[in-house]
This record gives C-alpha cells, sequence and structure tokens, in this order.
C-alpha cells in the first residue's frame, strides 16, 4: 500500500479507531499555510481591535490585557462570558478588552466562518460558482422579516435575530417549493433565487415607506448591511452553538460535496439519492447562514468570495476547502470589521459596507483573471 | 476484495454464460460478484419535455457476462434507451430487472453496488487527482461516517491497472486530454466494482488509440471480470468487431437484434441507417464500407420524417 497516505478519504467520525492516514490529507503545504496566515491576519486585526478605540492603550497594554492570567484562566470570567454568569472583578483594561472589544472579533469570527461554510457549501449544491447564502433567497427572507419587525411590529424587535433567522430559512423552503419539479436543479433553484429575492426586495423597499422614525431606518439599514456594532458576550453565546454545528455537519459532508460536483447523472448512478442529500446540505448552509444573520444582519459577499479565495489556493477538494473556509473567512470578518470600526473613527460604518467594498474589487479581479466563471 | 482480485484471473467460459442466460433471472449466487443479467421489459421512455415517448415498448436484454452494443442513427433513441436501463430515466411503463429483480425495490447504493453507468455528461473539477477521482467510484460501498478500507484501496488499485491509468494516477484531471480523460473516469466506474456496466459512446470524441484502448478494456471486463456490459456506439464497425451481441434502433424501435454477422447486413445499414454500404465478413467480424447516403423517400420504413444528422442529442427527436 505505497499510496496509502493518498488515498485516505474524508473520514469525520469522531470514533476512535485509530488510524495515522486518517486525516492525512489535511497535511496539505498550501492548507497549511492559508490556515497559518488566516491566522496570522486574525490575531493582528483582533490586536489593532482591542488596543484602539475611545479608550486607547498601548500594544503592549492590550497584549498583558487580552492574555491577563486572571481572565483566562478565571472560571467564573468565563462562565459570565459564555453562560451569562456574573462577572467578576477585573481591571478597567481588562474589563474593556474582555468584555466589550474581544467578543466582537470573536463575533466576527464565527459570523465569517458560518458565511464561508455557507457559501461553499451552496456553490456545490447548485454547482455554481456564483452562488452565495443569499443567493437562495436567505437574504430576502430576513431582510423582509428584519424590516417587517421594526417597522409593524416594533414590540417583537427583541426576538430580531430570531425572526431574522426564520425568515431567511422559510424564504429559502419557498424558493426549494418553487424549484421543485419532480425534483430540482441547480439553475432552477438559482432562478427561483432570484424570483423571490426581486419580490422581497420590493417588499422591502415598500416598508420603508412606513417607517415614521429615522432611527428605525437606520437600525433596519445596520441590519440589512450588515453590522458588528454592539456586539458583545450574548452575540458569541447566540451564534456559538449553532456555528459549532454547522461546521461539524460542513465538514462531515464535503465527501458529499465532492460527489455533486461530479453531475448529477454522475451522483445518481453512484448511488447518492441526490434530492435528499441537496436538500439537507442546503439545510447545513441554511443553518449556517441563519446563525450569521441573527447576530450581525446579512453581511454581503463574505460567503460568496471566501470560497473562491479558498479554491484558488487549495484546490476544490471539498475536504481542504471547508476546512480552508473556517480559517480565511474569520480572517476576512476581522480585517473588514477593523476598517468598519476604525476607518472613519468615532463613526463606525456597517462592516458589510466594507466586505462589500473589498469582496466586489476582488470578485471583478477574479472574473477578469478567469477564463471560466461560472458553473464548477 | 479477494473476490475482487480472484474475479479478474478467474474467467468463465462465455458459451457457459449464454446458455447460462438462457433461463432469464436464473439465481447464479450473484453475492459473489458474479455478472448479472440485465433486462428492460416493454420499457417506455421519454422525456418531460417530449411529447410523447421516445422509446415505446421496448424489451432488451444484455446477456451475463456478454457485451452488447445500442447502435443506432442519432436521435434513435439508444442514449435514452441506456438511460432507461440504468434506472437514470424513470420509464413511464415498464421495469428493469437485474437478474429478475426489479431495480426499483433496491435502494439507490443497493443499486449502484449492482449497475454502473458512465454517461456522456460528466463534468468534474479541474483540480482534482485521478485517483481522487477513482475513489468517487467507491461512493456506494461506503457509509456516510465510513472510512476508507482496504478493500476500497485495493478497488481503486484494480480499477486503475484496469483501465491502464497508473502513470495519470497523481495527474490533476484538467491537466488531461480527452483520451486520458475517459480512460480515468473508466477507472472510476470500475472501482464502482460492479456486475453490469453501462457506457454511453465512450469512443465517441477519441483518437484511434483511445477508442481501442477502451474497447480493449470493455473486452477484458467481459472475458475476466465476465462483467455484463452494455455499450452505446457510434461507430457501427467497432460494434461489429468488439460485441457479442448488437441491438439496432431506429426511432425508438429495436429494428434488429443478434450476433453482429446476422445484424450488420446491407439490407439492415439501409433500413437503419439509410447508407449504402458494403459488408464482408472477415474473420474479425463483418467489415463495413459506407458507400453513399440514401435519400430514398418513398421507403415505407421511414413512415416517421426522419432528421438525422443534425441532432446530437437523441432527446431532440419527438416520436410521432
Amino acid at each position: 500500500m505505497s499510496n496509502r497516505e493518498s488515498t485516505v478519504g474524508a473520514d469525520q467520525s469522531r470514533r476512535s479507531t485509530p488510524s495515522e492516514s486518517r486525516f492525512d490529507w489535511l497535511v496539505d503545504p498550501k492548507l497549511l499555510s492559508v490556515a497559518i496566515g488566516s491566522l496570522a491576519v486574525v490575531v493582528i486585526s483582533g490586536l489593532v481591535q482591542v488596543s484602539l478605540g475611545a479608550y486607547s492603550m498601548t500594544i503592549t497594554q492590550a497584549w498583558q490585557a487580552v492574555f491577563n492570567p486572571d481572565v483566562v484562566f478565571n472560571l467564573r470570567a468565563w462562565n459570565a462570558f459564555l453562560f451569562g454568569g456574573e462577572l467578576p472583578e477585573m481591571s478597567r483594561e481588562s474589563l474593556i478588552v474582555w468584555n466589550i472589544r474581544l467578543p466582537r472579533v470573536f463575533v466576527a469570527m464565527l459570523v465569517g466562518m458560518n458565511l464561508a461554510i455557507s457559501g461553499a457549501i451552496f456553490q456545490a449544491v447548485t454547482r455554481n460558482e456564483l452562488a452565495s447564502p443569499f443567493i437562495l433567497g436567505v437574504s430576502s427572507g430576513a431582510g423582509l422579516m428584519i424590516l417587517l419587525t421594526l417597522v409593524v411590529f416594533g414590540s417583537l424587535s427583541a426576538f430580531l435575530p430570531l425572526i431574522a433567522a426564520v425568515g431567511g430559512a422559510v424564504a429559502f423552503l419557498i424558493v426549494y417549493a418553487i424549484a421543485w419539479k419532480n425534483g430540482t436543479s441547480p439553475v432552477r433553484l438559482v432562478l427561483a433565487g432570484v424570483i423571490v429575492g426581486t419580490v422581497f426586495g420590493s417588499l422591502q423597499t415598500a416598508l420603508f415607506f412606513f417607517a415614521d422614525d429615522i432611527g428605525v431606518v437606520q437600525s433596519a439599514i445596520a441590519w440589512t448591511t450588515g453590522s458588528l456594532t454592539g456586539t458583545d458576550w450574548e452575540q458569541v453565546r447566540l451564534a456559538l452553538p449553532w456555528t459549532v454545528v454547522a461546521v461539524l455537519l460542513g465538514v462531515a459532508g464535503s465527501r458529499q460535496c465532492n460527489v455533486l460536483l461530479l453531475g448529477e447523472q454522475t451522483a445518481k448512478s453512484l448511488g447518492m439519492s441526490i434530492e435528499k442529500v441537496r436538500f439537507a446540505l442546503s439545510g447545513v448552509a441554511v443553518l449556517a447562514a441563519a446563525a450569521s444573520i441573527a447576530v450581525a444582519g446579512i453581511v454581503g459577499f463574505v460567503g460568496l468570495i471566501v470560497p473562491h479565495m479558498v479554491r484558488n489556493l487549495v484546490g476544490s477538494d471539498y475536504r481542504k476547502l471547508i476546512v480552508g473556509c473556517l480559517f480565511v473567512g474569520p480572517a476576512l470578518m476581522v480585517g473588514a470589521d477593523v476598517g468598519a470600526r476604525l476607518a472613519l473613527s468615532p463613526v463606525q460604518i456597517p462592516v458589510g459596507i466594507v466586505t462589500g467594498l473589498v469582496g466586489g474589487p476582488y470578485f471583478l479581479y477574479l472574473m477578469r483573471k478567469q477564463q471560466h466563471m461560472g458553473e464548477m | 476484495m479477494f473476490d475482487t482480485i480472484a474475479s479478474i484471473t478467474q474467467g468463465r467460459n462465455r458459451d457457459e454464460d449464454e446458455s447460462d442466460a438462457a433461463e432469464k433471472g436464473s439465481t447464479d449466487d450473484a453475492s459473489d460478484g458474479a455478472a448479472a443479467t440485465l433486462t428492460g421489459e416493454e420499457l417506455v421512455l421519454g422525456y418531460p419535455t417530449s411529447d410523447g415517448p421516445i422509446v415505446d415498448g421496448e424489451t432488451i436484454t444484455a446477456e451475463r457476462g456478454a457485451v452488447t452494443a445500442l447502435v443506432g442513427p442519432n436521435g434513435s433513441g439508444k442514449s435514452t434507451l441506456l438511460k432507461g436501463l440504468a434506472n437514470q430515466l424513470a420509464p413511464d411503463s415498464g421495469s428493469v430487472l437485474i437478474d429478475g429483480q426489479d431495480v426499483h425495490s433496491l435502494d439507490t447504493k443497493a443499486l449502484a453496488r449492482k449497475l454502473g453507468l458512465l454517461s456522456q455528461e460528466s463534468t468534474v473539477p479541474d483540480s482534482i487527482t485521478v485517483e481522487d477521482l477513482v475513489y468517487h467510484g467507491r461512493y456506494p460501498h461506503r457509509g456516510f461516517f465510513e472510512h476508507v478500507t482496504y478493500e476500497d484501496e485495493c478497488a481503486v488499485d484494480n480499477a486503475i491497472d484496469l483501465a491502464g491509468c497508473g502513470h495519470l494516477r497523481h495527474r490533476e484531471v484538467g491537466s488531461l486530454s480527452g483520451g486520458q480523460k475517459q480512460l480515468a473516469w473508466i477507472a472510476m466506474v470500475l472501482a464502482q466494482d460492479t456486475d453490469v456496466l453501462l457506457l454511453d459512446e465512450p469512443t465517441t470524441f477519441l483518437d484511434l488509440h483511445h477508442q481501442l484502448e477502451v474497447m480493449e478494456i470493455i473486452e477484458t471486463l467481459r472475458d475476466e471480470r465476465e462483467i455484463t456490459v452494455v455499450v452505446v456506439l457510434h461507430d457501427i464497425e467497432q460494434a461489429a468487431r468488439h460485441a457479442d451481441s448488437i441491438v439496432a434502433l431506429r426511432d425508438g424501435e429495436i429494428k434488429a437484434r443478434g450476433p453482429p454477422e446476422e445484424v450488420i447486413t446491407e439490407r439492415l445499414l439501409a433500413d437503419v441507417f439509410e447508407i449504402e454500404a458494403e459488408v464482408d465478413s472477415t474473420d474479425r467480424g463483418p467489415r463495413v464500407t459506407p458507400i453513399r447516403a440514401r435519400h430514398d423517400e418513398t421507403d415505407e420504413s421511414d413512415a416517421a420524417e426522419s432528421v438525422d444528422g443534425d441532432g446530437d442529442s437523441d432527446s431532440q427527436v419527438e416520436a410521432e
């Protein structure tokens, strides 16, 4: 078995049959450098993020606060962060860093991960490189529900994250139902997504006319363009469990994604129940997108370009692609959020605007560079 | 996994197979990967977009351990028939049986362990290696969370050997020529380790070298692995030379079937392909020398106005 090390499949079960070669495909120099590079971006942007702001401190102070052993090794502190317990006493710096600035970085990481995975899965399901979490109606559904809540049912705004996520999921189901005709096809899914998106988009615009308060409009804009302003541990607590589930399912489904990419007929002749797999994977992608919408609103472009960047760097094997997305997604989000928070300081702009400003030109560059874009 | 290895060297006498297959649906213990008979009974096949059925109530039997070639002009329904046999296209009526068992009663993975299909529509991301592609052939043998087993590795090694693409093993699929790609795809369906293999125009668009290579692989499969092969071929001479049995279709109707020497006649070529040709029998099977296309409008056999030669896709033709 000379080929042993290169033939190991994606076994994602967490059973403990020991096998040295089981994850050997992960040890890919390109994937490793992507992971390390992304981690570096996250750490640097994170440090910039924690040291700058209204309460300014030096890099050293910020470092000391971040790695303050009194906080890092304090179970009560983590209990407060992750389960909403009572916060133990800590220094002013530590409080600002750990309670205000770091959670925002963590939320950015979770959002980046979710969007990237969601985009990667949607691109496999539709076999279309231009697919993103929001092409299948998720963003329009979420956006509409956000506006409805803010403008019409103001009393429900405490449940906004949940309502937004539900709206995204429901819109996706509508898209799926429209596309269904003895089974679906990638093209029909995308077209149905466009149809639903257009109708919901019009309704959103219509709702803006009924907003009587400029504050409501601003809040609606922040939600529909995606913003991390004011996020803290509560958002981490909200997104983390779903992120863990989505990431595990995404990694587990990567082999199915690979087979889906061989084309419908081939996948079918290999014995895949193609509709079930497509629906299940879409469900995972919607879950991931919903988790990010719930905490940050609709951040555009991340789900579209991150899988692209990773594909260019590590190739289109989904086992590696998904893992790569787990690193590059957070790097892009955390980096973009530095811009969103500090570029026009003290005014913060929604991070979705920054990702759009970065993502658009990058996408244009890709389009110019690549001959074939679109269908995979 | 030792079965897999053993079956390559085994090679049963083919005459035996044919007599076996006479009792259709006989239950030779198929568990050890022995060949199976594939039968399509009274198949009515059509696409949702076509007005009527393309294939209207045809019965076809692929004998166990033999190569059956489907031939016919463009739009004669041969690919449609193959899709029907492969359970890719649900028949409007009729049924497909493997060793007497209805394919609908099998779950998708169980079916994929018995019946493999190499379709024409095959896309693959350019950056995966041949080996990765071949491993996808093991999909029906693996559970959702299952790890690659020793058996999988053997099957993949065997398949790559048999398809003769060992030298391409670590190349990226995107860097291969059309012929090499086809070999990689064939290796993938071989890794599936099925009793029945359906191939849709596996030699079309390949250079002569690769055409012969593909046909040799098919013969090896039949002779050494006793796999039942159904292959759509564009080249009638190729069919005549390599197939044990030929089924000639026109307008979704089976016009003739039987061994090549009986089926490939000047009269059949005139009827089915609308060509004038000379057929000489040689020891490599009938040799066809096409002479000219026939433009005989009064021929009673083309009641349907046939529009051959323009459509590549069988699905474009609408049955009357």
